[in-house]
């Protein structure tokens, strides 16, 4: 069979596919889970992924831009796949789930650290479920035997006592923006960010009534409409530096954000040191580089001193 | 050769003229037809012939003898030829007349077999008289001619083969076997051609790149051989012996000197991309070479779709053959000859919905079947459907998909037939009964050596033929099977056949890219698209310019046996050129006449801008001075000049009108003058002749090198002679001219004067422009009978009525310049 190429758009999905008569890529942009964030476009190593701003309709709140995929420049590499902090993104070669860039240590994948302590949670509490702005948190409570309890209210409290409680995050999807970690009672959610950063706004800029930022967050509480200057305010504690607000923000400068380091695999990788350039800034990447290189160099001193001990020690 | 010259100098102006006319029979080719006697004495009424004689075949040796008799018994110092095309045969009779003391110039021809009895058989009276014309028309000429001496150009003694295919390898390993030193420019990553991406070979079963192989090792090691691989040719510039090509060598990104093919940086490569080579049924790395016997074993970084994660770089460590800074590099090169060896392309028929390629999963080309069932290949040399992976079957192969169809490409493409076979037994001999083969065939051609005896082992091994054109392929939607509709034509009814796979054996097409190598090279394409030979017969291997020869599959579709032997073929023949100190170059160049030549008082300058190869030289206050080596002859610069200061030899004005008078001497308003490109046109009216093409007997055609030779003057003299009609036959817009550009000098000029006439009063039906390729025999002859036809419409006596109007005024502007 000669070469298919196909792009296919939905509703709910962006497709892209090259069928080979052996073999299959797929890269399927999940609509849903996108949130016109910047971080594709600024990744892609082709420029492949456009941001297409949505025109703002008057009266209605604003819309998060949508992304676009040119099929000439995609090569299907799956780098927008591994940093979409939303997963939003998925390539497939043949139907896996398998990223070459990731196997062959192309490419680092973003650390999403979320430890969980479910020993710890009372078996009546859903607050992280509730809270999780994405959805992305099922508790249950199973018997010994791992049967799901539904109708936790009408067991006897020594029935509850013998309940397991289960905590299940949908990590693929998590952008680990830590309101669980708040909203928890117990301590027993650790979250920590894959991106860290600093985000400001500067209110006088703001436009009267603009609250185009907040409309489109994805993160509940990462911002705020302030009742005192009727302006948009920050909650970095919420806040995941996706930089979706920072793209539908009308006033040059109103809105600033800087991602400062992005939590990672270790990958020795020239991809990823534009990448970091431009996620973050090229005072960030030549940090990261110089702290390798250090690291690299103080490895090597390492095994030079413990191989002159080993020289002693045999004397 | 001192004699010569010495008769040479003698025949100025002052010497009698003694003129020997030789007419030939070609058998019963002319005499068939002409009235021979007849033509015999009518020779020896025209002016200055004292001697006329009639043989059965002048070009055999006793008609030379006749010739060169002829010269030293009759003291003669012109001889005419009427016999066959000057294109054919004149190079023979030079060589006769030089044998015989004679200044090979001083020999004209007259075109009486192409251009009178071949093409008039049913007229036999008014080809005689036509002949007639065309005798007088010669001899007119050679009263006129003067003695040349060739000149020498030394020959750089280094070849250039352009394309690496499997009969550029032969030509390569030829002619650096036989010393001489070849640049083998291909304009992929690796040598090797189709040939190289095959299974098998017909009719042996043996295996493509095991013999292959080693010659493309052969080629990679010869001292004398050096490949430049992914480069593309710029320019070409020079002549025989003396080609000057420059080239652009495309960044890999990987310094070939440093690269030892280990593949170490494939490995580490996390970016795939579908391999053209594999015809994209597989992939490969964005860092890799495209099959792995490749040469020269260099990888090369495609920056399309490489993320530049360096880890190639780590990989190749120390080697440090890497370099993402690398930039295409242009480089010149001095060669005596050039071979074109570029090959084909396959035909993909996504345009054609009958067969339902690209859209059905399971219906594939042949070349890509090729990639399925070769064990290197994509799936490991299994046979596997796209839609489910699984093994067909039942295998239907349809031939002429494109081929053999005149809505596409009417011509053969010379080895489907037999590829097809080899699948077929291929399949048979795999799978045995497991799998059953159908084959839809117009006719079987199986027509070399052992091909016949392959039919037979296909037969026996129980393919089912059909013979009968394929209507229409249906895919059922469940199982993926494909329906093909067809006719047996030997049963007579339509048939219907469910096939798990269709193989489409596509027609073989021209090269992409062939248009712009044949404008770089000054080369024609027939119609088909393929490179156009000098000769059919004779020269099938020369490009019509000199120094440049085809080998393979560049000048139509050849099987690998073909190909190889092609591709000896022409290093041979770049071998005459090649293996000589100097190259003799046909005097027929521009003289500018010092005194006549404005530029010495005032800036003209005309001439070396029009001249298509700038080689005419212009130094303030001095006549304009041609280099000669450089001069071509196709005489543009003589018609552009406004002071008729420029002669070009041997097609002097002087010639060229006592032609033009010759030919309109009697019976005017009957005939129409034609002049004739050398390369183009007048090729093209010879093939109407040898293809026996019978078209009116109204034209009287004049050769000159190039339609940008035809002065205005010409025209106007044809006219003011009363001439029914003036054609100017050229090479095809915008490339053909075998002068780069002499045509569209042509046209500018032609175009400027027709409107003059027409105001003068000529009628716009009397004059006309054609383009005519030297493979559109029937355009020439389509042409003359349209023409014939428009002007028997306008009728004698209207023409007749125009002439008397025009004369008075043509004769006003001829005689101030001097021309009457």
């Amino acid at each position: 069979m000669p070469l298919k190429t196909l792009k296919e758009e939905t509703a709910e999905t962006l497709t892209l596919e090259w069928r080979l008569h052996v073999k299959d890529y797929k890269l399927v942009l999940d609509k849903k889970r996108c949130v016109g964030c910047e971080i594709c476009s600024l990744a892609c190593p082709k420029e492949a992924i456009k941001l297409e701003r949505q025109e703002k309709k008057a009266g209605e709140k604003a819309e998060h831009a949508k992304i676009d995929i040119e099929f000439e420049k995609c090569n299907f590499c799956g780098i927008c796949d591994v940093l979409c902090p939303f997963g939003a993104i998925r390539v497939t070669v043949n139907g896996e789930h398998l990223l070459s860039v990731v196997e062959k240590e192309s490419f680092p994948q973003l650390i999403r650290d979320i430890k969980v302590d479910s020993t710890k949670c009372p078996v009546d509490c859903k607050e992280c479920e509730e809270a999780c702005p994405l959805d992305l948190i099922r508790v249950s409570r199973l018997t010994v035997d791992g049967k799901i309890v539904e109708n936790v209210e009408s067991l006897t409290e020594e029935e509850k006592s013998r309940l397991k409680v289960k905590v299940e995050i949908e990590k693929d999807f998590c952008p680990c923006c830590g309101i669980c970690e708040v909203k928890c009672p117990e301590d027993a959610i650790q979250v920590s960010k894959f991106f860290y950063g600093k985000i400001t706004i500067h209110q006088d800029k703001c436009p009267d009534g603009c609250t185009d930022c907040l409309d489109v967050c994805p993160i509940t509480g990462a911002l705020y409409l302030s009742d005192d200057d009727g302006k948009v305010h920050v909650n970095e504690a919420f806040c995941v530096y996706c930089g979706a607000c920072k793209v539908v923000c009308p006033v040059d400068e109103a809105l600033e954000l800087e991602r400062t380091s992005i939590n990672h695999t270790p990958v020795r990788s020239g991809v990823w040191n534009k990448t970091l350039e431009k996620l973050a800034s090229p005072i960030i990447m030549t940090k990261e580089l110089k702290a390798k290189s250090s690291q690299k160099a103080r490895e090597s001193v390492e095994k030079r001193l413990g191989w002159k001990v080993g020289i002693h020690e045999q004397e | 050769m001192n004699k010569s010259e010495k008769r040479g100098e003698q025949n100025q102006e002052s010497e009698e003229l003694r003129i020997g006319v030789f007419i030939c029979h070609c058998g019963l080719n002319i005499a068939g037809v002409l009235d021979i006697q007849e033509l015999v004495e009518f020779a020896k009424t025209l002016p200055d012939v004292v001697y006329v004689k009639d043989n059965r075949y002048t070009c055999a040796d006793p008609g030379q003898e006749e010739i060169r008799k002829g010269i030293k018994e009759h003291n003669l110092n012109r001889v005419v030829v009427a016999a066959c095309s000057p294109r054919m045969h004149e190079p023979t009779f030079r060589r006769t007349v030089s044998e015989a003391g004679l200044n090979p110039y001083l020999f004209e021809m007259a075109n009486i077999r192409e251009f009178s009895s071949w093409c008039h058989p049913s007229t036999p009276k008014e080809a005689t008289e036509k002949a007639k014309d065309l005798i007088k028309m010669a001899v007119a000429k050679a009263r006129l001619l003067r003695p040349l001496q060739t000149m020498e150009v030394p020959v750089i003694n280094k070849a250039l083969i352009i394309g690496g295919g499997i009969a550029g390898i032969s030509a390569a390993l030829d002619l650096a076997e036989m010393g001489f030193k070849v640049y083998m420019l291909e304009n992929s990553e690796s040598i090797g051609g189709h040939m190289a991406q095959l299974d098998k070979t017909f009719p042996t079963l043996d295996c493509s790149i095991c013999i292959e192989g080693p010659k493309m090792v052969d080629v990679g090691r010869h001292p004398n051989i050096e490949i430049i691989s992914y480069a593309d040719l710029l320019s070409v510039s020079g002549y025989v012996g003396n080609f000057k090509v420059k080239i652009r060598k495309n960044p890999r990104y990987v310094i070939e000197e440093n690269c030892t093919g280990c593949g170490e940086c494939r490995d580490v490569c996390p970016i795939e991309y579908p391999n053209e080579w594999d015809m994209n049924l597989g992939v490969r790395k964005a860092i890799s070479v495209p099959f792995d016997q490749a040469v020269p074993l260099v990888y090369r970084i495609n920056r399309d779709y490489c993320i530049e994660c360096y880890k190639c770089v780590d990989a190749c460590g120390a080697r440090q053959a890497i370099d993402f800074e690398q930039q295409p590099e242009e480089i010149e090169l001095e060669v005596g000859a050039i071979i074109v060896s570029t090959g084909y392309d396959i035909y993909l028929p996504y345009d054609n919905p009958l067969y339902g390629y690209g859209k059905f999963a399971n219906v594939i080309t042949s070349l890509e079947f090729e990639r399925l069932i070769l064990a290197a290949g994509p799936t490991g040399g299994k046979v596997i459907r796209a839609s489910d992976g699984k093994k067909p079957r039942s295998v239907a192969f349809i031939q002429c998909v494109g081929s053999r169809d005149t809505g596409k490409f009417p011509y053969c493409s010379n080895f489907c037939c037999m590829y097809t076979l080899k699948h077929v037994v291929q399949l048979k001999e795999k799978y045995k009964e497991d799998v059953e083969t159908y084959v839809f065939y117009m006719d079987m051609r199986s027509n070399f050596k052992g091909y016949e005896e392959f039919y037979q082992r296909a037969r026996e091994l129980g393919a089912n033929f059909i013979r009968g054109r394929v209507s229409r392929i249906f895919e059922d939607p469940k199982t993926k099977n494909l329906i093909i509709r067809a006719e047996d034509t030997q049963l007579g009814k339509p048939i219907e056949i469910e096939a798990e796979m269709v193989v489409l054996a596509t027609a073989a097409i021209p090269k992409k890219g062939s248009d712009e190598l044949a404008r770089i090279l000054n080369i024609t394409r027939g119609s088909n698209g393929f490179f156009m030979e000098s000769h059919p017969k004779l020269k099938p291997i020369d490009a019509p310019t000199d120094g440049i020869f085809f080998a393979g599959a560049c000048q139509g579709p050849k099987d690998i046996p073909y190909s190889v032997s092609q591709g000896s073929g022409a290093a041979s023949r770049a071998a005459t050129v090649l293996s000589k100190p100097t190259w003799k170059i046909e005097p027929i160049i521009a003289v500018v006449d010092p005194e006549k030549c404005r530029n010495v008082k005032t800036k003209c300058g005309i001439c070396a801008q029009k001249c298509p190869y700038g080689a005419i030289k212009i130094v303030e206050k001095q006549p304009a001075q041609v280099i000669a080596a450089m001069c071509h002859g196709c005489g543009t610069c003589v018609a552009e000049c406004p002071a008729d200061a420029i002669t070009q030899m041997h097609f002097t004005d002087a010639q060229i009108l006592a032609q033009i008078r010759a030919a309109l001497e009697t019976n005017p308003e009957d005939k129409i003058l034609a002049f004739l490109c050398n390369w183009c046109s007048y090729a093209g009216a010879d093939l109407a002749g040898t293809s026996r093409l019978e078209y009116p007997p109204t034209i009287r055609p004049i050769r000159v090198m190039c339609s940008g030779r035809v002065d205005r003057d010409f025209v106007l003299e044809a006219f003011r002679l009363g001439a029914a009609g003036v054609m100017v036959g050229a090479c095809h817009l915008p490339y053909d001219c075998h002068y780069i550009s002499g045509n569209w000098k042509m046209k500018a000029r032609m175009e400027a004067l027709a409107p003059m006439l027409h105001k003068l009063g000529l009628s716009p039906e009397r004059f006309r422009i054609e383009y005519i390729s030297a493979a559109e025999g029937v355009k020439f002859a389509q042409v003359v009978t349209e023409m014939t036809e428009q002007l028997k419409a306008l009728g004698k006596e209207k023409i007749k009525a125009e002439n008397k109007k025009l004369k008075p005024v043509l004769e006003n502007m001829l005689k101030r310049k001097k021309i009457i």
